[in-house]
Formats: C-alpha cells, structure tokens, sequence
C-alpha cells in the first residue's frame, strides 16, 4: 500500500526522522489556519501517490499569501497527473546546506533488504543511477542482524548524526512492515538532517499487526479508493482464512481503466490474470478485477459476490478459476449463491462459470437446480472447457443480452 | 527420477491439527506419501489420521526419527516462528533422512506471510543450508511417486499423470490448469512445483531449471509467467548461459494490468505492474534467449509435441 508523503512522515517520525514543519489541508479554510502556524517562505506540495510532483509544478515555494491561496484552490478537488487532489501539505521552507538520498526496500534476486545512499539527493535517483553509478551506494542488509551502524560508518563514513538518520530509516523499515522507505532528498540543515520527501510503501501482508498505524484506505490501482474497493478489502481484515476481495480494481472510467460492463470473480492470483487477458482478448470489457482464493470461508465468497455485483450497467458476469488443488467448489460457489440472492434489482443477465476441483460435480448440480429454480440465467463449464473458451462464450452472451435489451 | 518429492521422502506436518492440516494429512497418506509426524504445539500425543502428534519438531524427530521435509501449515503470523523452528531442527539432524534430501526442505504453504518475516526465514535458511519451498506455495508433485503440500487435493491422478514434462507455476491453480492441459494431450508430468506468488520466494524457477536439466526423466519444462517480477528474467539468463538446454515453453499473463498505474498489486503479492520488467520486456528477453513463448494457453501441447 502506497502512502501519501505526509501519511510517510508520519512512519518514519515514528522513529525519530524529523520533518520540516508541515501542515496538512484539505480545504482553503484549512489552508487559512494553517497559514498561521507557518512563516513564510512556504513549500506547498500537492498529496498525490504517483511520483514526479515536482516536474510537473505539483510543488511550489510561495513567498506571499495571495499566490499560495490560489495554488491551493487551483489544486484542491481537482485532478494533477490524473489523481484528484484531495490534500495538500503546508511545510515550512528550509535552508539547504546539502542533499542526499536514502532508501530501503526488498532486492528480489538476493531475497534481502538493501540500503541505497547517495550523496547526489534531490534528483531522479535513475538519472543518478545512469549518469553517476559510482555516486550510488548498494549495501545489502542482514535481516536477522539488521544494520550496523559500525559497517554503516565503513560505507558512507563517519559523520554521526547521518548515520543516525539511516539507522532510524531501517528502524522505520522494518518495525512499520514497509516494502519501500525512501527520502530524496536527505536534507542537511543547521540543525541536523531532515526528511524533506517521505516515500512509503507498506507490505500489505503486514498490515493486521499494524493497525496503530492508522493510514487512510487506498485503491490498489489509484489513490482514491472506490466505495466497493474499500469494502472488498475489509473482507480480508475480519478473517485471516483464504483470501477474497483483497485485491479490486473498478474500471468505471477513471484513469485506471476504461469503464466496463461485465463483472468478474476470478479465482487464484494467476488463473486471475490469465481470465482477464482472455475477455479483453475476445472484446469483451470487465467491471472490475478480484479474485479469491486459497479456499475462503463461503461467507467471504458471498460478502464479495454482493460487492461485486451490486453495480448498475452490468450485462454480464464471469465466475472463473483454474481447477483447484484445495478449494471446496461447492462452498465458495455456495457463498456466490448465497450473494447473487442478496442482489437487487435481481441479475437477469447471462452468468458464466468455469471451475474444477474438489466437490465441483457437486457443486453444478446445485447450481442447475438453483438456476431452474430461481430463474437465473446461468451457463456451466467443467474443467474440460478451457478458460479462454469459456470468456469468450461470456463476451459472447453479454453481447446477445446487449442486443436483446435495446430492442426492447 | 523427479526433482524435489520421491517415494522415500518423510514429511512432517507443522500446524497438523487445523483447518488445513487435517486436510491435508489425509491426502498425502492416500497418495502413499510417508508422513510421519506432525506438530501443534499444546496438543503433543493426540493423532491426525494415524500420525502421531508432537509440541515440537524436534521432540517429532526424535521419537519417530528424520524427516525430509517440513511443512508449514499454521496461521500467518505465526509461519516465522514455525519455519524458524523446522529450520533449525532440519540442520541439526541433517543427514540422517532417509530419503534423498541432501539438502532438507521446508514448504511454507501458508499465505499472507509478512514479508519481512520471509526475508528472515529465507535468510536463516540460507545460513543452515536449508530450502524453502513458498510461502503460499501449493506444493510439488511427481505423480505416482509422491508429493509435497496441497497439490492436487484430495484426487491428484485426475489431473496429474507421469510423464517426461516438468511443470512451474507461481500460481497454485494454474499448476493443475496446466498438467491437467498436458495429461489431456497425452504428455505426462515429472515433476510440478508451485512456487508461489509472494515478492520473495524461496526456490526459485531458475532454482528448478537447474534441478530439471539434471533430472533424465525431464524432456521439457513448461511455465506459467506473470506480470511484476524476475523470474522470467533469470529464466533467460540460464537458457542463454546454457545451464538450462532443455526445451522451455512459457505462457506470460498479465498483459490486461499494463495499462494499469506502476506499482498495482494483484492477487499476487509479487504481481506488481512495472516491477523490474514490463511484459513486452519479458516476452522479448525470452523469446531472444531460445525460450519459446506460447501465444495461446492452448497452444502449449502442439508446442510440446513439437519439441519432444
């Protein structure tokens, strides 16, 4: 889970990185107190979690309140790099004797923490990494020994309060669960060194030990989540067994995806990837990407089939996975039931399912009877169909419902 | 031959009593697979389908003798400390397995494992000379000769047959997915491994590859790629290096996630678009290194048959 850069400060204040002065507004009466509290010259930096703020005038330092005020209405509420503003810091402006740049997160090949210093901060770290690679420092870390602050002092030297800053960012790295801990720039200023950026990232996997940390919600493709991506992923937070919505992207037409219309429930996280390669393929254009797996409880399957199908505009929906190893079918299509009941207005539109696995004989007897029964249109395929075919049958039908409905 | 899971490799069950673990135990004695210990702390002398149940993996090795293999199968939160102890035990009591594990394994099965807590496990292990197979690892099965975790549930010959084709997937379904294409076009497996979704893993597909160009009865290997990560990276590097000089057919998934804003999670931890290298990246640097990159999932058995 990114972070919001003051959302960031917070973490590694935690630990005892200091930050220039700041204060965070959402609106211009915000901006107004926060004035108070401030002298200027004032940086205003927009809260967005894509990067590169600063190129694109998402930072500004205001020497007068007049232009300041309007930077901030100009911003609040609407879109920079195709994220909504919703905040915008207030830190009080700095002098700068130097800048340097520090981060922390995971090297995939060595499978470790690695630590990488420059004392060229303040710029693109990749433009450093291009144009001075021996300005870089890579130092891979233990992580049952942890840093050192005597092999620190081997690497970047000996000045104290700086090696004091880095064994606070490991501390912030590891103690907060983070995937990524990264400051650029490092500032050196009269009275020592201090954050001027915060660049979080959280493993989400650590989140259920760290709920003091108290972050705002996020969408997993954007910043602003949408009311289903928050509900989905609270399905997860109550019950550790298996895993259901903790992951939703909606494609309603922002920038992260062109709207769609037929909803999905994707089992497993490859078969997941390989269902929604396949409708794209076909023509067809999804609501939503989830999955679950990992055998859940059928209440969480069930929770997530409301979640997912209570959106207006579907004309399809594709429940689909790989054959299982260890997910009782029969339960979670179960749980799908048990939602699409719940469902209002009552889905006419066509419903596909593919799945294999354990009890998944059982659990299309059940559904065949449940669809002649309640009158849902449902189509059945076994693990003999592949997946392909069977997203392509779904794009297919959705397609016939289309039809069907405008010559009403 | 198979890699990883034999007829002689001895399991024991960490986590033997929950939700998973009895499950699973009863599986793997069907499979003929020889668990035999199990551990839940607090519940030492009760059993689990037969197998006796321990406090610790140690006190297990010692009244019923070595193991091969530890698996981890308990909440989340409490994986570190269970892989830790298995690590450990493992070490200390190495070589006296019966079985072929030269170097013993641990498979953590359990998903959700913090990742800080991985890069401890995986560090310790390295220490001790132990593998690690997962987190939120399936399993591995070599069918007809036994099989390690939740691969293949309670009925693995419905999808998983012997054959000359190894098998790699992060993604524990689309193991399965893939033997059951394989088995149906008449083409056996020898050995299937899911090596789970998570940012680190322990075993590696380039880790597999070398195990499968030493393995006789492997004639290809075919692999489920995905969006976000270096395993296809590495992949090519071996083939390229020629460590790997086997057949390698490879179907990448994801391309739908492109579009969406670098750093996207997806169901996998590890599936992160923009982490390292961008599918186009992926596809090119496989495809000049000699691996071939099926276009189609169906295509894979055509792929096959014209390789073997």
């Amino acid at each position: 889970m990114k972070l919001y850069e003051f959302e960031g400060h917070k973490i590694l204040a935690k630990a005892g990185i200091a930050s220039p002065f700041f204060v965070t507004c959402a609106n211009s009466e915000e901006v107004k107190e926060a004035k108070k509290r401030l002298k200027f010259p004032i940086v205003a930096k927009v809260q967005v979690l894509s990067g590169k703020r600063g190129k694109g005038g998402g930072v500004k330092i205001f020497k007068s309140e007049k232009k300041l005020v309007e930077f901030c209405n100009e911003m609040l509420g609407n879109d920079f790099e195709d994220e909504k503003v919703i905040y915008i810091n207030l830190a009080q402006w700095v002098r700068i004797e130097e800048e340097y740049y520090a981060s922390i997160t995971y090297d995939t090949c060595s499978k470790q923490p690695f630590l990488l210093f420059s004392k060229k901060g303040g710029i693109d770290i990749e433009e450093v990494e291009k144009k001075d690679p021996e300005e870089l420092i890579k130092y891979e870390i233990n992580p049952l020994e942890g840093l050192k602050e005597r092999n620190l002092k081997k690497i970047i030297g000996k000045d104290e309060t700086l090696v004091d800053f880095l064994m606070r960012l490991w501390d912030a790295f590891w103690r907060y669960d983070c995937r990524l801990v990264e400051v650029n720039p490092i500032a050196k200023v009269q009275s020592g060194y201090v954050a001027i950026d915060a660049k979080v990232i959280l493993d989400g996997n650590g989140l259920v030990r760290q709920k003091s940390l108290d972050v705002i919600p996020k969408g997993a493709a954007g910043a602003i989540p949408t009311k289903r991506e928050i509900d989905a992923r609270k399905i997860d937070e109550e019950d550790y067994r298996g895993s259901a919505g903790s992951t939703f992207i909606e494609f309603d037409g922002s920038p992260r995806g062109e709207a769609g219309d037929i909803a999905i429930l994707a089992s497993g996280g490859g078969a997941s990837l390989m269902i929604m390669d396949s409708v794209v393929a076909a023509g067809g254009r999804c609501a939503n990407y989830t999955e679950y797996s990992g055998n859940p409880p059928r209440e969480k399957v069930e929770k997530l089939t409301k979640i997912t199908l209570d959106k207006k505009g579907l004309n399809g929906c594709l429940v689909a996975g790989a054959v299982a190893n260890f997910t009782d079918i029969f339960e979670t299509l179960s749980g799908f039931v048990e939602g699409l009941k719940q469902v209002r207005p009552k889905p006419n539109y066509p419903i596909v399912i593919r799945r294999g696995g354990p009890r998944q004989k059982e659990a299309y007897k059940m559904l065949t009877k449940f669809a002649k029964k309640e009158g849902f249109d449902i189509h059945l395929f076994g693990p003999e169909t592949p997946i392909s075919v069977a997203c392509k049958k779904m794009v297919e039908l959705s397609d016939g419902y289309k039809n069907m409905r405008s010559h009403i | 031959m198979s890699i990883l899971v034999n007829k002689e490799t001895r399991i024991l069950i960490q986590g033997i009593t929950g939700r998973s673990g009895v499950p699973v135990t009863s599986e793997l004695l069907d499979y003929g697979v020889k668990v035999v210990s199990g551990v839940t702390p607090g519940k030492g002398g009760q059993e689990v389908d037969t197998v006796p149940v321990f406090n610790s993996v140690r006190e297990a090795i010692e009244e019923v003798g070595p193991i091969d293999v530890s698996m981890v199968y308990v909440p989340p939160l409490m994986a570190r400390d269970a892989a830790m102890e298995a690590i450990e035990a493992l070490a200390a009591s190495r070589g006296s397995a019966s079985g072929q594990a030269e170097v013993p394994l641990v498979h953590i099965f359990v998903e959700k494992v913090p990742v800080f807590d991985v890069a401890q496990i995986l560090a310790r292990a390295k220490e001790k000379n132990v593998q690690v197979l997962g987190p939120a690892s399936v399993g591995a099965i070599s069918p007809g000769e036994g099989k390690i975790g939740s691969i293949g549930g309670a009925n693995p010959d419905k999808v998983f047959s012997k054959g000359p084709v190894g098998v790699i997937s992060k993604s524990g379904g689309m193991c399965s997915e893939l033997a059951m294409l394989i088995t149906e076009s008449g083409f056996g497996q020898s050995t299937v491994v899911g090596i789970g979704g998570d940012l680190l893993v322990g075993i590696t597909f380039g880790d597999l590859l070398k195990e499968f160009e030493s393995d006789t009865s492997t004639k290809a290997v075919v692999a489920f790629g995905e969006v976000g990560g270096s395993a296809e990276v590495e992949v090519a590097k071996l083939i390229r290096e020629g460590e790997f000089t086997k057949p390698f057919i490879i179907y990448l998934a994801g391309k739908f996630a492109e579009k969406l804003p670098k750093d996207t999670s997806l169901g996998h931890a590890g599936a992160i678009v923009g982490l390292e290298a961008t599918m186009e990246e992926k596809t090119k640097i496989l495809k000049d290194s000699g691996a071939i990159v099926a276009k189609h999932f169906e295509d894979i058995p055509r792929l096959i048959k014209q390789k073997i």
